[in-house]
């Protein structure tokens, strides 16, 4: 059995191919004159230079974060180009006007855009190395009043609706990657759903680094006005590369009273060899904030990627009666490490969160779930459960929770829970006295133990997801 | 908490330290001599600390610290009340000098090989069971207090229970301050020898009166268990509301060995207790328990780890806080599971109960695991006073403050239940009735 499921859990990365696009590639280094230059590059605004250079001001003064439970080699940042965009060729007007090799490289990774747009009813904002390219389905999110574009995009035909919201959740000094990504981002998602709208269907952005060597700096800012919802996706993939490739992203959600955000997850980047080598660093900062009364926040991600996964979204929870969810899987193999979970914030009266986080580690990673709930004297009747299950698949991967609980209101309630296993032969053996075996018991069991999680997941992208484990995972009890 | 924590602070705490008398013994000397060392190059911990995160003891710093004199006007009367009708062996020791003329050990006779004396008699008689022991289980190479205590080394209580002797009454270890703005450095060193047996009560207590001037308590204990073993510890912390205390104390359990222990932190202005429990050879068992009930301006830390070091090791924890007026409570309970130590069965609990607005909990249970076949659960919860719970006893017929206040004893009367010294858990039971109804 274990020779199968050692095939198994040592599967190659299916994405790892480079699409030669010709690149506008910066000069590697940060200064104030790189800054300068991605600004004029874009053609921001004179307050978006000054956002920049304020943030590159904070960020020379600060220090690499060294308590996550990560180890890596230190990252020269003088190392990184911080501006690669495809070549300007044409504007495009239909999907048909895309480089073909672009729309070829999509159709390698299973994600037929068109199609999937089509078919699943998905508007797709294709992210290429840090410049959109293309954006499907905008008409019809018009029509409702939805603004679904690339956040430069939006810096010139809604400036203020940016100014107003950019930096207000994660502000420029936040953290050491959250004021490198301030000062220089390039591109990312810029969602605005007005008062009242429902939106009409899932919203979905695929990812791909591409450029070697370039880091990436996403930048995404949601914004809920009152009483509107959306459900919103994330996925990604990364072609193989063997120098690490840094990705600072920042992820801003701004719920209004009444209004309802989800933002799924499904992180599949490279993340190294079986030894180790190359890989993502995938350091982001995601945080929603609850402002208006009865609004609600929910993260569910299923992170299988990066060689060093260091990503803690949470919920600032203003409002009376908000809500904040966090639902997570992080799988980790080989030589993967991964400082996950979550901040529950709870500032208004009458403030839920709910935290469900399963951490599967296999081969020789590291798995950590990292949290904190953290109770305001003004949260009376704030109520919190928290749920964090391991699983070890071997015995020399780890598994770690550190859970941080303050609570400073006594009509609070707070609860937490954790449980470590692994895949009993006694598990096993039931499936295969029912004749089912041992590679489709494990697949069965490990899916059974992120139900949870998946449950929340949209559609598609449970299905996605169930398929992911089993590739990184099915099999590894042996 | 840009606080000075300059090493002027920490000389000053040294004084008197090149007073001591030396001993006779090289290593002992030796073993002063480099946690001086260490204090030198060490630096009070600031909340920049993640060990001290909540815990913020500038308020300690800002007082300048004697070291305790030897006083002799005390009574016996003074003590009496402290003293534990089970306990036929008692060493008091007043404001960390041992006080033969008040301890007594009654039980000796009949139990040949039992060594219960004060630290300074014994290095000379027993370093050849000390040496290998004293010092090196609550390591103090990056612990300040542990280092500042062992520099003090002089007094101390001494228990080596023979091979295969059951020590049937408890040992009871009271150590009493009555100087204000006095720093003293209780030490303590349990060895229970293979298949041996018992019971320990480390009874820290004031003559003072409330609202005095503070003082400091930086004790150290170390527990050895042989092979098979059997150590019941009970640990009770009833300090002046003014005091600082420090606690740290290190165990470790060889094969087969049982380790029990409840702690009860009452007293002190700011109290830390750091208790680490070393599993380190197969069939080992620890259960740690913990109480923490304050009030006022209090801060109680608790900081456990339990460390499975090696296959087939049972831990179990329950800690619980009972915080009232303004108090903090903080607890840490880290169970690290090392690799290779499979079949490790854990499971932890942390309970808080805020009974005022003004309350604080901080609470991290946290598990570090390196091996696959384990089973490890902990949880913990914060919350008030149940008020089904309650309204319950109000429908039959109870107040609602005395509805509160049993509720609340019950709450606490868990732990306290399990301390294996009858009259001692009936006066601590009072205690937490008192403390109950006062609010």
């Amino acid at each position: 059995m274990s020779a199968v499921l050692q095939n198994l859990v040592n599967q190659p990365y299916k994405h790892g191919f480079v699409t030669e696009i010709e690149s506008d590639i910066a000069p590697k280094g940060l200064n104030e004159d790189i800054i300068q230059l991605i600004s004029t590059k874009k053609d921001e605004p004179a307050w978006l230079l000054e956002f920049r250079l304020k943030a590159y001001e904070q960020w020379l003064k600060m220090e690499e974060p060294k308590w996550p439970n990560v180890k890596y080699p230190k990252i020269d940042f003088q190392a990184i180009s911080y501006y690669a965009a495809p070549k300007p060729k044409k504007k495009l007007s239909s999907m048909d006007e895309v480089d073909p090799e672009l729309l070829r490289t999509f159709e390698k990774l299973g994600v037929p855009m068109h199609e999937r747009a089509a078919l699943a009813g998905v508007a797709v904002d294709v992210i290429f190395d840090s410049v959109s390219v293309a954006t499907t389905y905008k008409q019809k999110l018009a029509e409702v009043g939805i603004i679904f574009c690339s956040i430069s995009e939006a810096v010139h035909k809604y400036p203020d609706l940016v100014k107003q919201y950019l930096g207000t959740v994660v502000p420029i000094g936040d953290n050491y990657y959250a004021a490198l990504n301030s000062a220089v981002f390039t591109d990312g998602t810029f969602c605005f759903i007005p008062k009242g709208v429902k939106c009409p269907m899932d919203l979905s952005t695929y990812f791909r680094i591409n450029t070697e060597e370039s880091g990436q700096f996403e930048r995404t800012l949601i914004i809920g006005e009152e009483g509107s919802s959306v459900s919103y996706l994330e996925g990604c993939t990364a072609p193989k590369f063997d120098t690490n490739q840094l990705h600072a992203a920042v992820v801003e959600l701004v719920a209004l009273d009444n209004a309802d955000i989800k933002y799924s997850t499904v992180q599949n980047w490279y993340a190294g060899d079986e030894n180790g080598l190359g890989g993502i660093y995938n350091f982001v900062t995601k945080r929603g904030l609850a402002k208006g009364v009865n609004s609600r926040i929910s993260w569910t991600q299923v992170e299988t990627g990066s060689a060093i996964t260091w990503k803690y979204p949470s919920c600032i929870l203003q409002g009376e009666n908000s809500v904040g969810e966090f639902y997570s899987v992080a799988v980790t193999n080989h030589y993967q490490q991964a400082d996950t979970g979550t901040k529950m914030v709870h500032i208004g009266k009458n403030t839920r969160s709910t935290i469900v986080s399963k951490g599967i580690s296999a081969g020789h990673s590291n798995n950590s779930y990292r949290g904190l709930v953290r109770i305001a004297p003004t949260a009376a009747g704030a109520r919190n459960y928290s749920q964090c299950d391991s699983m070890l698949i071997g015995d020399q991967c780890g598994a770690h929770t550190f859970p941080y609980i303050q609570v400073r209101n006594q009509q609070a309630k707070v609860e937490h829970e954790a449980s470590t296993s692994k895949i009993g032969e006694d598990q096993l053996f039931y499936f295969a006295q029912r004749g089912i075996g041992n590679e489709e018991a494990v697949s069965m069991i490990i899916n059974g133990f992120c139900k949870d999680v998946f449950q929340q997941l949209p559609m598609e992208f449970a299905v996605e997801a169930t398929k992911l484990l089993e590739f990184k995972l099915e099999g590894s009890v042996g | 908490m840009s606080m000075v924590t300059g090493n002027s602070y920490l000389d000053s705490l040294l004084q008197g330290q090149p007073q001591l008398p030396p001993s006779p013994l090289a290593w002992f000397n030796q073993l002063r001599a480099s946690a001086v060392d260490r204090v030198g190059t060490l630096k009070l911990p600031t909340t920049r600390d993640e060990d001290w995160r909540f815990t913020d003891i500038t308020p300690l710093a800002k007082l300048s610290f004697q070291p305790a004199r030897v006083i002799s006007t005390l009574q016996a009367t003074d003590l009496e009340r402290f003293y534990l009708d089970e306990a036929a062996i008692r060493l008091v020791f007043v404001d960390g000098t041992y006080m033969p003329q008040f301890s007594t050990q009654q039980g000796k006779a009949g139990e040949s090989g039992l060594i219960i004396t004060d630290l300074s008699a014994a290095v000379p008689r027993h370093a050849a069971a000390i040496e290998p022991h004293l010092g090196r289980h609550a390591g103090f190479e990056d612990n300040l207090f542990a280092a500042l205590n062992t520099a003090f080394l002089q007094h101390g209580a001494v228990i080596v229970a023979p091979r295969n002797a059951a020590v049937e009454a408890p040992v009871h270890v009271l150590s009493v301050s009555t100087q204000p703005g006095a720093a003293s450095h209780p030490r303590c060193l349990l060895i229970a020898e293979s298949g041996s047996a018992v019971t320990i009560v480390e009874d820290y207590v004031t003559l003072g009166q409330e609202g005095e001037e503070a003082y400091v308590t930086n004790a150290v204990t170390e527990i050895v268990l042989k092979d098979n073993a059997q150590v019941d510890h009970v640990r009770i912390q009833r300090d002046s509301t003014q005091a600082f205390h420090i606690g740290n104390c290190a165990v470790s359990l060889a094969r087969a060995s049982r380790y029990r222990s409840v702690s009860v932190a009452l007293g002190a202005r700011i109290s830390r207790y750091d208790l680490n429990v070393l599993l380190a050879d197969e069939g080992a068992e620890c259960t740690v328990d913990g109480l923490a009930l304050i009030s006022g301006r209090q801060l109680a830390d608790t900081h456990t780890c339990i460390d499975h070091a090696r296959p087939s090791c049972t831990s179990r924890q329950a800690h619980k806080c009972i915080v009232d007026g303004a108090g903090h409570a903080v607890f840490n309970g880290k169970i690290v599971v090392r690799a290779g130590a499979q079949h490790t069965d854990s499971a932890q609990s942390n309970r808080s109960l805020l009974l005022n607005a003004k309350a604080r909990v901080d609470t991290k249970p946290q598990l570090e695991i390196f091996a696959d076949d384990v089973k490890c659960a902990h949880g913990a919860t914060v919350g008030q006073l149940d008020n089904e719970e309650l309204f319950y006893l109000e429908s039959r017929g109870l107040s609602g403050l005395a509805a509160r206040n049993l509720l609340t004893y019950a709450f606490g009367a868990e732990i306290i239940d399990r301390i294996p010294v009858a009259s001692l858990k009936h006066r601590l039971e009072q205690t937490v009735l008192e403390q109950t109804k006062r609010n």
